[in-house]
């Protein structure tokens, strides 16, 4: 039976479907202070979540068509910078998913902990 | 000119930022011509010159060329960065897929082959002066270009039903589905012996080959007998249909073989098969029964050579007596079987579906 270090595809599909979720909920705990696609990244790589351009911003464009962003174009430093926050809806949708991730991750340490 | 072609191919560039430009330019390339081309391309831009700002901050001088392309490259390939930054394409979507496979089966393998093997096959073989290998040549050039036309008409039709449905919000909603109208849960597969079916299949396609074969060695079908004896022209008439349902059986047993879930193909295979070889076998025997000349030899003639031998004369009316009383035979046997197809067809229709260990209806 082939393993995940026999078979490193499986461990990055299954990697990338662990982070996929995650990245929308820090994303948005994030934009909770405005900010622009570069420091965001900033951001979530100083907490340890890297996450590439061409992955952050569909992702925003996503969240954004959603409603749960609102974005704006503005100069900054004499360069146009398109800055994002948490549109009111975003803020509630986020108050729900945050709790969904609380009872998620304290279910996943009570499963580790009895396994 | 800012730029000019080197030996290793790579293009001179005069200021370092300008590879920015080039690289923003060919992600747009790749982009979709759509309204979100232009923002997408200012974002991507504007997040890739605060990165080098910021290197150049670390370092403590500006980036060079070198350094630009390395930050370029760390981004990803403009096309495959384009690909990941444009809106998720498909021209047929997740929902429609598995009925657009489900239809393409069916017409390519189960509409357009059998279409050709017994309709177009025939016809060509008809107006290729009953030449086998032009008629099969043409019919395969035929079938290839059938298939791939057939295959660009089902594509297309279900891509315009993609593009409607993601519109209008066509009858594939899942808000529209009904559990009531879900299919009663299939009988058990009837237990056709694996075994059984594949010996058909190999004896079959032997069974072809042999038939095949017959014109060009009448010796395999009449034995030593070949030298005296010759077929008669009503086997040029039946040859072909003879042929087909060789054909037909070695179908049946492919779908019995691949899909042993279809219970109820193969008593109505059985069927088909049964009433086709009756038909071709009342024909013989009504053909047989004509006499123009007054002299009976229906199935086989005694060749030119040995037309004056009063033996071998005797010989081909024993041979063609024979043959009609097998065919009579045939015909009986036949008949009988297919009548008792017929009954066991339409008691399995009649029979109600439910089964030992299937759940009683929910519903009085």
């Amino acid at each position: 039976m082939p393993t995940s270090i026999d078979n490193p595809e499986i461990f990055e599909n299954l990697r990338l479907e662990l982070r996929r979720g995650c990245l929308s909920l820090a994303v948005l705990t994030q934009l909770r202070t405005e900010r622009y696609g570069y420091t965001l990244r900033k951001a979530l790589a100083d907490d340890g979540l890297e996450i590439d351009e061409s992955t952050l911003y569909p992702l925003l464009r996503r969240l954004e068509t959603q409603g749960l962003l609102v974005s704006q174009w503005r100069e900054e430093d004499k360069r146009n910078k398109r800055f994002y926050r948490l549109s009111p809806q975003g803020v509630e949708i986020l108050g729900q998913l945050l709790s969904e991730w609380q009872k998620i991750n304290s279910s996943l340490s009570k499963i580790l902990q009895e396994a | 000119m800012t730029t000019s072609s080197t030996s290793s191919g790579r293009n001179a560039v005069n200021k370092p930022m300008e590879l920015v430009d080039r690289y923003l330019q060919a992600v747009r390339f790749w982009l979709p011509n759509t309204h979100k081309q232009d923002d997408l391309i200012a974002e991507l831009g504007e997040d890739l010159r605060s990165q080098i700002e910021d290197k150049e901050a670390e370092l403590g001088h500006p980036l060079d060329a070198a350094g630009i392309s390395e930050i370029l490259k760390r981004c990803g390939m403009p096309m495959v960065v384009a690909g990941r930054l444009g809106p998720k394409r498909f021209l047929i979507g997740p929902t429609l897929y598995p009925v657009y496979a489900f239809v393409m089966k069916m017409v390519l393998l189960w509409i357009l082959v059998p279409v050709f093997v017994f309709i177009i096959g025939p016809v060509n073989f008809a107006n290729n002066g009953h030449d086998w290998g032009s008629a099969i040549g043409t019919t395969l050039g035929n079938l290839w270009a059938g298939l791939f036309i057939a295959g660009g008409i089902v594509t297309l039709v279900f891509v315009v039903l993609e593009r409607t449905q993601a519109h209008v919000g066509g009858p594939m909603t899942c808000a529209n589905w009904d559990p009531l109208k879900l299919p009663p849960v299939r009988k058990q597969a009837r237990k056709t012996s694996l075994a059984q079916t594949v010996c058909e299949l190999a004896f079959g396609v032997i069974g072809i080959m042999w038939l095949l074969l017959i014109p060009r060695y009448p010796v395999l079908i009449l034995g030593p007998a070949a030298a005296f004896l010759k077929a008669a022209p009503l086997w040029h008439t039946v040859y072909v249909p003879i042929l087909l349902l060789g054909l037909l059986g070695l179908l049946r047993a492919g779908i019995i073989l691949a899909r042993p879930q279809f219970t109820w193909f193969p008593p109505l295979g059985e069927l088909v098969q049964g009433a086709l070889t009756l038909i071709l076998v009342n024909f013989l025997v009504h053909a047989a029964g004509q006499t123009p000349n007054g002299d009976w030899h229906p199935f086989v003639m005694v060749t030119d050579a040995a037309r004056h031998s009063a033996q071998y004369v005797k010989a081909a009316a024993i041979v063609n007596v024979s043959i009609m009383l097998s065919l009579a035979g045939a015909w009986l046997g036949l008949s009988i079987a297919l009548a008792i197809n017929v009954w066991k067809l339409l008691r399995s229709f009649r029979k109600p579906s439910s089964s030992a260990g299937e759940p009683a209806s929910l519903h009085a």
